[in-house]
């Protein structure tokens, strides 16, 4: 491959300094002229029989402009299931369930009209914990759901009753996450416009407008050409903006339609933890065959997963939860049990790995608890059973590039593995885990399709605007296409304008979700830049009598090749073409679906993703035995990438995956009281990790070089978070003989664990 | 009821008529639509809506607009002069410290009033600065390398 000036450079970012000048227009900055505040009227209760719902003296006063309720909203929504409404009309479901919409003047008339609508419940009975909604005659959060269930993905691959009679071991642990919330920086907002013509305008951070397009359009009966979604500049998405999906949602375009005016609805911060989704609570039993010498014949996972009022992601997140644990190793018997089921709490949706986090966690502590039991080394017993270029998995991947063996000796080099092994010190200890997740899925039964789109127009003086189906969420999505495009067409990084996020210019595609920005994305924009320098090509050879084959582009120069004199700009060629009897433009596009197959509807095998990352992390900690306190003194991450289009970039998604993962680990929960309401919607008491709570972060690139995906590249953004909770998990028990297997590991745990050992010695 | 209250905000003077409970983050954002002063939680647990009263860095949510009357008010937007970046905003693009740059406005206002106040900062003196102000793309890592960068050039200068 010729010599790459773009791709694999450490290049600022693209929108870097109308970010750091503060002029980025995120959504929550929009104002319109005339523009109304909604909100809405939440149920105080978590499971009740609306009797009636009095609007008038909210109506009657001053400012208030709309007031709606579920008659005004009669449309069904969900990810995978309908079962969602806007506005409640029979029941509500869970604390916080919205009854009830204003679009008043200001705040402070808002607040006081939703004061004043008056509702009527008849209490019914509630169910908060997901074993007993299983039980006959609990309490039905949805009637047409018996048991609650509402959705029971299974994988069952080989034998895998065979390989736990064959195995020299069985072992059989339980593990549980909390939930945890995105914290998006930017709150969930939105606004909502309808023109004089009933065309609708919805200004919204969505990780993916043109499928919030297909929903709306849906919901409401609309035309798509007559509905416009727009993205401004997004602060942080982590999964909750994979959709346009809530009620605030529908209740501004509604409340716009009412009034004539436009409606802004936006979340605080208290809304934001509870009502823009989280990370699910998972049950799991874990159940591993495993020989003496470390060969792991066969795993079975059973995983409840609590999916609150409503489905979200919930089923997806189940389903994905199962789907990778049968390509981290070599083992061929597999077999998953999800439950996703209904309670009367609020609902949790995709977070950063959708599911596959809280499952990898509950795998690798067993994993790393069996080491200790087997008294085999942890590295070992990984690098033993990892799985390898080539490779079929027991979950039907077929894996064209991966990097998990070096990413493991990596990590475990970095943080000084043998040697601290060797040598171990008082209350300190090493954990070890690893990781694989998707880059882009076809996962959803139905929708047979995982794929991007790009358009590419080059300008009159060489410059190009390109558009794509992917949003950049702070991901650096932006940037990476960018230098992928610059890259094709052999043209300067500074000449591209990217535009992304809105439906009006830029084409379908599913959007930002699933690591697949860089390669679904990119792979897009590779193939339009390919068509477009065909074409630039083609004018160049016109005008200067030499073969296409003959030409090259570099800096925005077409030079025939072997003979520098004869040379064109790209400006010059893209001019020749356009003004000219019978003239034409350079204009390219081309939408890439991942060559991806949906899994086996019987077994749920498949090869479900166009690539797989791999991913270790390695770290140390010093534990206090009087406190409890566990201070992380430092972690190696490693990540497979295919290869790193911007490593600077990459690398702060590995360290920001790194800090989300440690919150996740030691001090992220969503606390909730036994009604459901939430006791901590607070950034003081809900506590991400600060700066003083970070440890230093070694970052791993390990570049596989994928022959699928552009310049070999594969996804980043879910695996780096994977992996934080099951290394410290390890580490703790080394360094106090405490195996903590519910999370977040705390102080508190330790310190209690701590006392109830000795007092058991 | 409403008076009337001057600001000097970049500089520059603005009349605006506000209610005695207004923060000067709400005047800020929503009177002056100088919406480059971010907020996340508005309660001052965030740090996002940090400006700079008198060279000190505040939480704008927690500070009544009318308690700013008679200081100097900097807000992100008066951070780069005549077209020109801030050398701390320079080091956050060139060290990668900026993600969904929500957080980057604070962040930027803090290590300029961290740097007046203490020219050769140690990596906790850095610590202890970011400290109240959350970031929840980056890590932190990419940050101090910048604010460090960003001391290292104040030195050189």
């Amino acid at each position: 491959m010729a010599e790459l000036r773009y791709v694999g450079k450490g290049l600022p970012r693209v929108d870097a300094l109308e970010k750091v000048t503060g002029q980025a227009m995120y959504t929550l900055d929009l104002t319109l002229p005339n523009m109304l505040y909604g909100g809405l009227l939440r149920s105080p209760l978590p499971h009740a029989r609306i009797l009636s719902i009095d609007t008038g003296k909210a109506e009657r006063l001053l400012g208030v402009k709309a007031v709606i309720t579920g008659k005004d909203t009669p449309y069904t929504f969900g990810v995978s299931h309908m079962d969602q409404t806007p506005l409640q009309t029979e029941k509500v479901r869970y604390v916080g369930d919205a009854v009830a919409a204003v679009a008043a003047v200001d705040q402070d008339v808002l607040a006081e009209a939703l004061s004043l609508i008056q509702v009527e419940y008849q209490e019914l009975p509630a169910v908060f914990d997901p074993h007993e909604a299983m039980q006959e005659g609990a309490p039905l959060v949805h009637e047409d759901k018996p048991g609650n269930i509402a959705s029971n993905p299974r994988y069952d691959i080989g034998d895998v009753e065979k390989a736990f009679r064959e195995a020299d071991y069985v072992f059989e642990d339980h593990f549980e996450t909390q939930r945890v919330a995105h914290v998006c920086p930017e709150p969930h907002n939105n606004l909502a416009v309808w023109d004089a013509s009933g065309k609708l305008t919805f200004y919204y951070c969505s990780q993916m407008p043109s499928v919030t397009r297909v929903q709306l359009s849906k919901a409401f009966n609309l035309p798509e050409s007559r509905i416009r979604v727009v993205t401004n500049t997004v602060g942080g998405g982590f999964g909750s903006r994979a959709t346009s999906k809530f009620p605030m949602d529908f209740a501004a375009i509604v409340l716009a339609k009412k009034s004539g005016r436009p409606v802004k609805i936006a979340y605080n911060r208290a809304d934001e933890f509870i009502h823009s989704t989280f990370r699910h609570k998972f049950i799991m039993t874990v159940k591993t065959g495993i020989n003496r010498d470390g060969t792991i014949t066969g795993r079975h996972v059973t995983n409840i997963c609590d999916n609150g009022a409503y489905s979200d992601y919930g089923p997806v997140v189940t389903n994905v939860g199962g789907a990778l644990q049968g390509t981290l190793y070599k083992f061929m018997n597999y077999k998953y049990d999800g439950y996703c089921v209904y309670t009367n709490l609020p609902y949790g949706g995709a977070m950063r790995g959708i599911g596959n986090p809280q499952v990898h966690y509950a795998c690798e502590a067993q994993l790393s608890m069996i080491a200790e039991r087997i008294g085999l080394d942890p590295l070992e017993l990984r690098l033993k059973n990892a799985v390898e270029t080539g490779d079929e998995t027991a979950s039907g991947a077929i894996l064209q590039s991966c990097g998990l063996k070096e990413c493991l000796t990596q990590a475990a080099e970095k943080i000084g593995w043998k040697e601290k092994k060797a040598n171990p010190e008082p209350n300190r200890g090493l954990g070890i885990a690893c990781g694989v997740h998707f880059t882009g899925v076809r996962l959803s039964p139905g929708i047979d399709a995982d794929f991007a789109g790009a358009t590419i127009t080059v300008n009159d003086d060489g410059s190009v605007n390109l558009a794509t189906s992917c949003v950049e969420i702070g991901s650096g999505s932006s940037t990476v296409l960018s230098q992928i495009c610059a890259e094709v067409l052999g043209i300067g990084l500074d000449k591209i304008n990217i535009i992304c996020g809105d439906t009006e210019t830029c084409p379908m595609g599913w959007g930002s979700r699933a690591s697949r920005n860089t390669a679904v994305g990119g792979m897009a924009v590779q193939k339009a830049a390919e068509d477009a320098r065909t074409q630039i090509l083609a004018l160049a050879s016109q005008k200067l009598e030499i073969h296409p084959d003959d030409l090259e582009i570099k800096e925005g120069v077409i030079t025939a090749k072997g003979a520098p004199d004869r040379s064109l700009t790209v400006a010059e060629a893209v001019r020749f073409g356009r003004y000219r009897q019978g003239g034409t433009a350079v204009m390219a596009k081309a939408h890439w679906d991942a060559p991806s197959t949906l899994a086996d509807p019987k077994t749920g095998r498949g090869n479900f993703s166009m690539a797989f990352s791999f991913g270790a992390k390695a770290l140390e900690v010093e534990v206090d035995p009087a406190t409890g306190r566990i201070n992380v003194l430092g972690v190696a991450a490693s990540q497979d990438l295919g290869k790193a289009v911007n490593p600077l970039a990459v690398k702060g998604q590995v360290e920001g995956g790194v800090h989300m993962g440690l919150g996740f680990a030691m001090y992220e929960q969503i606390m909730l009281d036994e009604q459901g309401r939430m006791k901590n919607p607070y950034l003081l008491d809900y506590r991400i990790p600060t700066v003083m709570d970070m440890p230093p972060v070694i970052p791993i690139l390990v570049e596989s070089q994928d022959p699928v995906g552009p310049f070999g590249a594969k996804g980043v953004g879910e695996m780096a978070t994977i992996g934080m909770p099951e290394a410290l998990i390890a580490a703790v028990a080394e360094a106090t003989g405490l195996w903590i297997t519910d999370l977040p590991i705390t102080p508190e745990k330790v310190f209690l664990g701590l006392k109830a050992k000795k007092a058991a010695e | 009821m409403k008076k009337m209250i001057s600001l000097n905000i970049n500089g520059e003077s603005y009349q605006v008529a506000v209610e005695n409970r207004r923060t000067l983050l709400e005047v800020l954002r929503e009177d002056l639509k100088l919406t480059g002063t971010r907020v996340m939680c508005n309660q001052g647990d965030c740090g996002s809506c940090t400006v700079l009263l008198d060279g000190v860095a505040v939480n704008s949510c927690l500070v009544l607009a009318s308690d700013a009357v008679g200081k100097q008010v900097e807000t992100i937007e008066g951070v780069a002069q005549g077209g020109a970046l801030h050398p701390i905003q320079e080091e956050f693009i060139a060290k990668g410290a900026i993600q969904c740059g929500f957080c980057t406005p604070a962040m930027v206002l803090t290590t300029k009033a961290l740097l007046a106040a203490n020219p050769d900062p140690t990596e906790e003196d850095i610590k202890q600065t970011v400290a109240g102000t959350l970031c929840r793309c980056t890590g932190y890592v990419r940050i101090i390398d910048a604010i460090k960068g960003a001391a290292a050039r104040r030195k050189e200068s």
